[in-house]
Protein backbone atom coordinates (compact mmCIF):
# COMPACT_ATOMS: atom_id res chain seq x y z
CA UNK A 1 0.00 0.00 0.00
CA UNK A 2 1.27 3.53 -0.49
CA UNK A 3 2.04 5.55 2.13
CA UNK A 4 0.38 8.37 3.68
CA UNK A 5 3.45 10.27 3.18
CA UNK A 6 3.40 10.41 -0.55
CA UNK A 7 -0.20 11.41 -0.33
CA UNK A 8 0.60 13.96 2.09
CA UNK A 9 3.43 15.40 -0.66
CA UNK A 10 0.57 14.82 -3.66
CA UNK A 11 -2.10 16.91 -2.15
CA UNK A 12 0.20 19.75 -1.04
CA UNK A 13 1.20 19.61 -4.29
CA UNK A 14 -2.22 19.49 -5.77
CA UNK A 15 -3.30 22.50 -3.21
CA UNK A 16 -0.67 24.66 -4.35
CA UNK A 17 -1.15 23.83 -8.13
CA UNK A 18 1.94 21.49 -8.53
CA UNK A 19 2.02 20.57 -12.58
CA UNK A 20 4.45 17.63 -11.42
CA UNK A 21 2.24 16.17 -8.70
CA UNK A 22 -1.03 16.33 -11.05
CA UNK A 23 0.51 14.59 -13.36
CA UNK A 24 2.35 11.95 -11.22
CA UNK A 25 -1.71 11.45 -9.87
CA UNK A 26 -3.47 11.39 -13.55
CA UNK A 27 -0.97 8.97 -14.94
CA UNK A 28 -0.66 6.38 -11.91
CA UNK A 29 -4.69 6.38 -11.61
CA UNK A 30 -6.36 7.51 -15.21
CA UNK A 31 -6.07 4.04 -16.65
CA UNK A 32 -7.61 1.80 -13.70
CA UNK A 33 -10.20 5.45 -13.13
CA UNK A 34 -11.52 4.22 -16.57
CA UNK A 35 -11.77 0.66 -16.16
CA UNK A 36 -14.05 0.97 -12.73
CA UNK A 37 -15.83 3.81 -14.24
CA UNK A 38 -16.24 1.44 -17.19
CA UNK A 39 -17.37 -1.44 -15.29
CA UNK A 40 -19.97 0.19 -14.09
CA UNK A 41 -21.42 2.16 -17.31
CA UNK A 42 -20.82 -0.18 -19.87
CA UNK A 43 -19.31 2.15 -22.38
CA UNK A 44 -15.59 3.57 -22.61
CA UNK A 45 -16.69 7.00 -23.94
CA UNK A 46 -18.85 7.88 -20.63
CA UNK A 47 -16.45 6.22 -18.79
CA UNK A 48 -13.90 8.58 -19.91
CA UNK A 49 -16.53 11.84 -19.53
CA UNK A 50 -16.90 10.69 -16.01
CA UNK A 51 -13.21 10.68 -15.07
CA UNK A 52 -12.77 13.61 -16.55
CA UNK A 53 -15.54 15.18 -14.02
CA UNK A 54 -14.22 13.25 -11.33
CA UNK A 55 -9.79 14.90 -12.05
CA UNK A 56 -12.39 18.38 -11.85
CA UNK A 57 -14.15 17.72 -8.63
CA UNK A 58 -10.83 16.39 -7.06
CA UNK A 59 -8.92 19.72 -8.19
CA UNK A 60 -11.64 21.73 -6.81
CA UNK A 61 -12.20 19.90 -3.69
CA UNK A 62 -8.49 18.28 -2.61
CA UNK A 63 -8.01 21.56 0.07
CA UNK A 64 -10.71 20.03 1.80
CA UNK A 65 -9.37 16.55 1.78
CA UNK A 66 -8.38 15.27 5.42
CA UNK A 67 -6.50 12.12 4.78
CA UNK A 68 -9.52 9.58 6.62
CA UNK A 69 -9.03 8.06 3.93
CA UNK A 70 -5.83 7.34 1.15
CA UNK A 71 -6.06 9.52 -1.17
CA UNK A 72 -6.41 7.06 -4.29
CA UNK A 73 -9.72 5.75 -1.80
CA UNK A 74 -10.70 9.03 -1.81
CA UNK A 75 -10.53 9.49 -5.69
CA UNK A 76 -12.19 5.99 -6.48
CA UNK A 77 -15.07 7.32 -3.98
CA UNK A 78 -16.09 10.48 -6.10
CA UNK A 79 -15.34 8.49 -9.15
CA UNK A 80 -17.89 5.75 -8.10
CA UNK A 81 -20.41 7.99 -6.92
CA UNK A 82 -20.31 10.33 -10.70
CA UNK A 83 -20.38 6.69 -12.17
CA UNK A 84 -23.38 5.73 -10.36
CA UNK A 85 -25.40 8.83 -10.27
CA UNK A 86 -24.93 8.67 -14.32
CA UNK A 87 -26.18 5.48 -14.35
CA UNK A 88 -29.15 6.71 -12.20
CA UNK A 89 -29.90 10.30 -14.52
CA UNK A 90 -29.76 8.28 -17.53
CA UNK A 91 -31.50 5.46 -16.24
CA UNK A 92 -29.35 2.78 -17.38
CA UNK A 93 -29.49 -0.56 -16.01
CA UNK A 94 -26.44 -2.23 -15.66
CA UNK A 95 -26.25 -5.42 -14.28
CA UNK A 96 -23.42 -5.33 -11.72
CA UNK A 97 -23.86 -8.70 -10.36
CA UNK A 98 -20.97 -10.57 -9.60
CA UNK A 99 -20.90 -13.23 -12.98
CA UNK A 100 -18.69 -15.90 -13.70
CA UNK A 101 -20.56 -18.02 -11.45
CA UNK A 102 -17.39 -20.76 -11.27
CA UNK A 103 -13.35 -20.26 -11.27
CA UNK A 104 -12.91 -21.91 -14.21
CA UNK A 105 -11.15 -24.70 -13.14
CA UNK A 106 -13.38 -27.29 -12.99
CA UNK A 107 -12.05 -29.78 -15.56
CA UNK A 108 -8.76 -29.06 -13.67
CA UNK A 109 -9.59 -31.70 -11.60
CA UNK A 110 -9.75 -35.78 -11.31
CA UNK A 111 -11.96 -36.98 -9.43
CA UNK A 112 -10.30 -36.72 -6.30
CA UNK A 113 -9.89 -33.24 -6.68
CA UNK A 114 -5.83 -33.60 -8.37
CA UNK A 115 -4.34 -32.17 -11.03
CA UNK A 116 -5.02 -33.97 -14.15
CA UNK A 117 -2.09 -31.47 -15.78
CA UNK A 118 0.48 -30.45 -13.71
CA UNK A 119 0.57 -26.94 -13.38
CA UNK A 120 3.62 -25.71 -14.88
CA UNK A 121 6.50 -23.49 -13.42
CA UNK A 122 6.13 -20.10 -15.58
CA UNK A 123 10.28 -19.65 -15.18
CA UNK A 124 10.60 -17.76 -18.42
CA UNK A 125 7.85 -15.22 -17.01
CA UNK A 126 9.24 -12.17 -15.54
CA UNK A 127 6.74 -8.47 -15.23
CA UNK A 128 9.61 -6.78 -16.29
CA UNK A 129 10.23 -9.30 -19.49
CA UNK A 130 5.94 -9.23 -19.55
CA UNK A 131 5.70 -5.31 -20.20
CA UNK A 132 8.54 -5.20 -22.53
CA UNK A 133 6.87 -7.88 -24.81
CA UNK A 134 3.87 -6.07 -25.42
CA UNK A 135 1.85 -8.54 -26.74
CA UNK A 136 1.53 -10.46 -23.68
CA UNK A 137 0.42 -6.73 -21.70
CA UNK A 138 -1.81 -6.38 -24.59
CA UNK A 139 -3.53 -9.49 -23.90
CA UNK A 140 -3.59 -9.38 -20.24
CA UNK A 141 -5.31 -5.81 -20.75
CA UNK A 142 -7.93 -7.59 -22.63
CA UNK A 143 -8.61 -9.98 -20.48
CA UNK A 144 -9.23 -7.59 -17.64
CA UNK A 145 -11.33 -6.07 -19.79
CA UNK A 146 -13.45 -8.78 -20.04
CA UNK A 147 -14.04 -10.06 -16.75
CA UNK A 148 -17.47 -9.27 -15.77
CA UNK A 149 -17.94 -5.82 -14.24
CA UNK A 150 -17.39 -6.24 -10.57
CA UNK A 151 -14.12 -8.57 -11.11
CA UNK A 152 -13.23 -5.62 -13.04
CA UNK A 153 -13.44 -3.20 -10.85
CA UNK A 154 -12.39 -5.49 -7.65
CA UNK A 155 -8.91 -6.64 -9.57
CA UNK A 156 -8.22 -2.82 -10.62
CA UNK A 157 -8.93 -1.56 -7.05
CA UNK A 158 -6.92 -4.22 -4.92
CA UNK A 159 -3.98 -5.53 -7.39
CA UNK A 160 -3.73 -2.38 -9.59
CA UNK A 161 -4.36 0.38 -7.15
CA UNK A 162 -3.32 -0.91 -4.30
CA UNK A 163 -6.06 0.12 -1.96
CA UNK A 164 -6.75 -2.23 1.04
CA UNK A 165 -9.66 -4.50 1.35
CA UNK A 166 -11.78 -2.39 3.81
CA UNK A 167 -11.61 0.88 1.33
CA UNK A 168 -12.57 -1.05 -1.61
CA UNK A 169 -15.50 -3.16 0.04
CA UNK A 170 -16.59 0.54 0.98
CA UNK A 171 -16.32 2.55 -2.59
CA UNK A 172 -17.93 -0.28 -4.25
CA UNK A 173 -20.61 -0.88 -1.43
CA UNK A 174 -19.94 -4.95 -1.49
CA UNK A 175 -19.43 -6.72 1.65
CA UNK A 176 -16.11 -8.18 2.64
CA UNK A 177 -17.08 -11.74 1.99
CA UNK A 178 -18.51 -10.72 -1.57
CA UNK A 179 -14.55 -9.10 -2.02
CA UNK A 180 -12.98 -12.05 -1.41
CA UNK A 181 -15.13 -13.86 -3.78
CA UNK A 182 -14.84 -11.64 -6.38
CA UNK A 183 -10.90 -11.40 -5.85
CA UNK A 184 -10.93 -15.06 -5.93
CA UNK A 185 -12.38 -15.04 -9.38
CA UNK A 186 -10.95 -12.46 -10.91
CA UNK A 187 -7.97 -14.10 -10.26
CA UNK A 188 -8.27 -17.29 -11.70
CA UNK A 189 -9.77 -16.14 -14.97
CA UNK A 190 -6.74 -13.87 -15.53
CA UNK A 191 -4.71 -17.00 -14.35
CA UNK A 192 -6.41 -18.81 -16.73
CA UNK A 193 -6.05 -16.71 -19.79
CA UNK A 194 -2.20 -16.44 -18.80
CA UNK A 195 -1.79 -20.11 -18.79
CA UNK A 196 -3.93 -20.49 -22.20
CA UNK A 197 -1.41 -18.36 -23.63
CA UNK A 198 2.24 -18.93 -22.22
CA UNK B 1 -6.34 -33.24 3.99
CA UNK B 2 -6.24 -30.52 1.18
CA UNK B 3 -7.12 -32.10 -2.47
CA UNK B 4 -4.91 -30.17 -5.16
CA UNK B 5 -8.79 -28.56 -5.71
CA UNK B 6 -9.48 -27.27 -2.11
CA UNK B 7 -5.91 -25.85 -2.62
CA UNK B 8 -6.59 -23.71 -5.78
CA UNK B 9 -9.75 -22.86 -3.99
CA UNK B 10 -8.30 -21.49 -1.07
CA UNK B 11 -5.24 -19.68 -3.59
CA UNK B 12 -6.54 -16.06 -3.26
CA UNK B 13 -6.77 -16.75 0.70
CA UNK B 14 -3.63 -17.92 0.68
CA UNK B 15 -2.23 -15.09 -1.20
CA UNK B 16 -4.07 -12.19 1.15
CA UNK B 17 -3.31 -14.19 4.21
CA UNK B 18 -6.91 -14.27 5.11
CA UNK B 19 -6.86 -18.41 6.15
CA UNK B 20 -7.05 -19.17 9.75
CA UNK B 21 -3.93 -21.17 11.49
CA UNK B 22 -5.33 -24.85 11.11
CA UNK B 23 -6.17 -23.98 7.52
CA UNK B 24 -2.45 -22.71 6.43
CA UNK B 25 -1.22 -25.31 8.24
CA UNK B 26 -2.83 -28.00 5.87
CA UNK B 27 -2.34 -25.47 2.83
CA UNK B 28 1.79 -25.64 3.77
CA UNK B 29 1.36 -29.74 4.46
CA UNK B 30 -0.27 -29.72 1.08
CA UNK B 31 2.21 -27.60 -0.90
CA UNK B 32 5.13 -29.41 0.80
CA UNK B 33 4.26 -32.58 -1.15
CA UNK B 34 2.39 -31.02 -4.08
CA UNK B 35 4.90 -29.53 -6.91
CA UNK B 36 1.66 -29.03 -8.71
CA UNK B 37 0.13 -26.42 -6.15
CA UNK B 38 3.33 -25.00 -5.63
CA UNK B 39 3.68 -24.44 -9.02
CA UNK B 40 -0.28 -23.09 -9.13
CA UNK B 41 0.25 -20.59 -6.13
CA UNK B 42 2.71 -18.90 -7.83
CA UNK B 43 1.40 -18.78 -10.76
CA UNK B 44 -1.68 -16.37 -9.33
CA UNK B 45 0.75 -14.67 -7.20
CA UNK B 46 2.97 -13.47 -10.62
CA UNK B 47 -0.71 -12.93 -12.28
CA UNK B 48 -1.41 -10.34 -9.47
CA UNK B 49 2.30 -9.03 -9.84
CA UNK B 50 1.52 -8.57 -14.08
CA UNK B 51 -2.07 -7.54 -13.37
CA UNK B 52 0.26 -4.29 -11.12
CA UNK B 53 2.57 -3.89 -14.40
CA UNK B 54 0.47 -3.60 -16.90
CA UNK B 55 -2.34 -0.84 -15.33
CA UNK B 56 1.40 1.25 -15.15
CA UNK B 57 2.09 0.42 -19.02
CA UNK B 58 -1.35 1.33 -20.07
CA UNK B 59 -1.71 5.21 -21.81
CA UNK B 60 -4.19 7.70 -20.17
CA UNK B 61 -6.32 8.66 -22.96
CA UNK B 62 -7.10 11.63 -25.15
CA UNK B 63 -7.33 14.21 -24.14
CA UNK B 64 -5.34 13.45 -21.53
CA UNK B 65 -4.63 16.04 -18.69
CA UNK B 66 -4.07 19.32 -20.66
CA UNK B 67 -8.07 20.51 -20.22
CA UNK B 68 -7.44 19.98 -16.54
CA UNK B 69 -4.05 21.88 -15.89
CA UNK B 70 -5.68 25.04 -16.88
CA UNK B 71 -7.79 24.38 -13.68
CA UNK B 72 -4.96 23.39 -11.62
CA UNK B 73 -3.23 26.76 -12.79
CA UNK B 74 -5.73 28.86 -11.06
CA UNK B 75 -5.14 27.76 -8.26
CA UNK B 76 -1.40 28.70 -7.49
CA UNK B 77 -1.33 32.08 -5.61
CA UNK B 78 -1.18 34.99 -8.08
CA UNK B 79 2.25 36.60 -8.82
CA UNK B 80 3.51 33.34 -9.68
ZN1 LIG C 1 -1.82 -30.37 -5.00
Amino acid sequence: MRNRQDDAALVAGLVRGDETAFRTLYARHTPAMIRVACAILGDRASAEDVTHDTWIAVLSKIDGFEGRSSLAGWIFTILVNNARSRVRREARSISFDAGGAEDGLAAAFDGRGRWKQMPELWEEITPERIVAGRRLADHLLAAIDALPPMQRAVIVLRVQQDLDPAETCRILGISDGNLRVLLHRARLALRNRLADLL
Amino acid sequence: MLSCKDVAARASALIDRELSMREALQMRLHLIMCRGCRHFVRQVRLTDRLVARVANADQPPDPGPEKLLAILRDKRPPGR
